[in-house]
């Protein structure tokens, strides 16, 4: 009873936030919606019996990518969208068609959710399990994602490197310079 | 899970016990801070409000809330009023998962003609001992930084929000450091729970074979490395001096919190405390066993809860002085050398500590 009260709760805040996202025009607005919507998938995954997981989403979601996002946005301090463009037809067909997506969804999850039985086996989701999967079964695509941000990293740093270097060069210029 | 009414009622115990001590660290600590500070710029300090100035803290309080709530008229108006309890709350809920004492036995007790605790029941001194533990507190920490760049944003003053992009850049960055010292502890313990983590201090460690000479097995003299690391972050965290860049009252104003008055200011100010108050009690958990007592082991009873509690205060509240006594002796660092330290001191630093806790523990020597 009271999960089915919490679950509910979070869903409607999930699903709230989450159209605030789209349909609010301030983007700092929009960040901080995406923010809440996580926290209550989060939620989600507690009552799966999954609090690792939750966490994870939290802390790399929530906690550090989100910022990320915010803090560009505040950075390009981006005001408010210029007013609504004109364009009516656009605009139906993007309500149509988000919502007739959604619908589907809705109406096929519930099909399965009614006619298929769920999982005997338990489910697992504890670190001890995740990590004895990630470095036995999945150790490939492990060692590949690390390899694929560790160039992500290389290419950050070369990319900030250059004007660094060309202010190297410019004091040593003024070092030249400078009368003797 | 079966509902059991005793269950909830010492949880609700529990929690307000747990409340109520973190919301009273706020007006100590600014009392402490006070005469803290008075005692090393060798001043008297608040001395008129009560006995040394004890009721200064109230006086404060009754001052915030007479102020006039000033909301600045191109202010964000919704996030502006939301971002003090954004603040907030991590600091509030945080404490829930850290254990406060040792856990005792409360024996079956006759009163008003019925039988309480039928049997015996273990009194756990923690709110919520889940299986993630440390990952909550790191996941609620992280959510922190959002008061802070929602009242620097939504404040619309330069100065405001210069101190919350420095806060959210200074937060991501150590946050990493945070949580990779703590891994050395959670290696060693083997589990994400706090109260695992604690029971595994317990103990000594017996020096070079001799018998006499044995120090308690608190992980912050194997881990010394990560406890430097962690608690350098934890400064960075909660910003505070020498790391408060988010205020830096002689560049910014006030950083963030410029545009605030009356009880919106007086929220982040609780805040800071409260996560000041949050983060030693982590450390002292992490890295000064908890509420374990050195060179006793306490026995599982009331007295052995109380006396474990107490140790447990003493051990926060030291650490707490030590947040004080850095704040008035060091001055504030450049910021750009933080971010450098952080990424290129620190950060190494905490890797290192993983690679000296694997060897320690691949060796068999804790």
């Amino acid at each position: 009873m009271f999960e089915i009260v919490v679950f509910f709760f979070f869903a409607v805040v999930a699903v709230a936030f989450a159209l605030m996202v789209v349909l609010h025009r301030n983007p700092v607005v929009g960040a901080i919606s995406l923010v809440v919507s996580f926290f209550s998938l989060a939620v989600m995954y507690v009552l799966l019996d999954a609090p690792f997981m939750a966490a994870l989403q939290v802390i790399i979601y929530a906690g550090a990518i989100m910022v990320l996002f915010l803090f560009v946005i505040m950075l390009l301090n981006l005001q408010h969208e210029p007013e609504p463009l004109n364009r009516p037809i656009q605009r139906f067909l993007g309500y149509f068609a988000g919502s007739a997506f959604g619908l589907t969804l809705v109406y096929y999850v519930v099909k399965a959710g009614v006619t298929v039985p769920r999982a005997e086996v338990p489910f697992l989701s504890d670190a001890h399990t995740i990590g004895v999967r990630m470095f036995e079964a999945y150790i490939f695509p492990f060692e590949m994602v690390s390899i694929l941000l560790l160039a992500a990293i290389v290419g950050a740093l070369m990319l900030t490197q250059r004007e660094v270097v060309r202010r190297d060069e410019r004091l040593a210029d003024l070092e030249q310079e400078k009368p003797r | 899970m079966a509902f059991d009414p005793t269950d909830v009622a010492l949880t609700i115990v529990k929690i307000a016990l747990v409340l109520a001590i973190t919301l009273s660290i706020t007006p100590v600590m600014v009392w402490v801070e006070r005469r803290g500070s008075a005692l090393i710029q060798d001043r008297p300090g608040p001395n008129r409000v009560g006995p040394l100035g004890l009721l200064q803290s109230l006086a404060d309080a009754l001052k915030f809330i007479l102020k006039e709530d000033f909301v600045p008229a191109q202010a964000h108006r919704w996030l502006y009023t939301l971002a003090p309890t954004f603040g907030l709350l991590p600091a509030v809920t945080t404490v829930a998962v850290i254990p406060f004492g040792r856990p005792f036995v409360i024996p079956e007790l006759t009163l008003f003609g019925r039988t309480w605790f039928e049997g015996g029941r273990l009194f756990e001194p923690i709110i919520a001992d889940v299986e993630i533990g440390i990952l909550l507190i790191f996941a609620l920490a992280s959510l922190a930084v959002y008061g802070l760049a929602m009242a620097g944003w939504a404040s619309n003053n330069k100065f405001s929000l210069f101190g919350a992009i420095r806060a959210s850049a200074q937060m991501i960055s150590y946050e990493l450091a945070l949580a990779l010292a703590a891994i050395g502890v959670l290696m060693s313990a083997g589990s994400l729970r706090l109260t695992d983590v604690v029971w595994r201090q317990t103990g000594n460690f017996v020096l070079f074979g001799v018998e006499w000479l044995k120090i308690p097995a608190w992980n912050v003299f194997p881990m010394v490395i990560g406890f430097i690391v962690f608690i350098v972050a934890a400064f960075a965290e909660t910003n505070r001096l020498p790391f408060d860049f988010a205020e830096a009252e002689a560049e910014l104003v006030a950083g963030y919190h410029t545009e605030y008055s009356s009880m919106k200011f007086a929220m982040f100010f609780m805040a800071e405390y409260m996560a000041m108050g949050t983060i030693s009690a982590l450390t002292v958990t992490l890295f000064f066993g908890g509420w374990d007592i050195p060179w006793w082991s306490e026995p599982a009873t009331f007295a052995g809860f109380l006396l474990s509690a107490l140790a447990f205060l003493v051990k926060v509240s030291l650490l707490l002085f030590v947040f004080v006594w850095v704040r008035w002796t060091l001055p504030r660092l450049k910021y750009d050398y933080l971010m450098r330290i952080g990424w290129k001191v620190f950060l190494p630093m905490a890797f290192v500590n993983i690679l000296i806790v694997a060897i320690l523990i691949a060796m068999g020597w804790i």
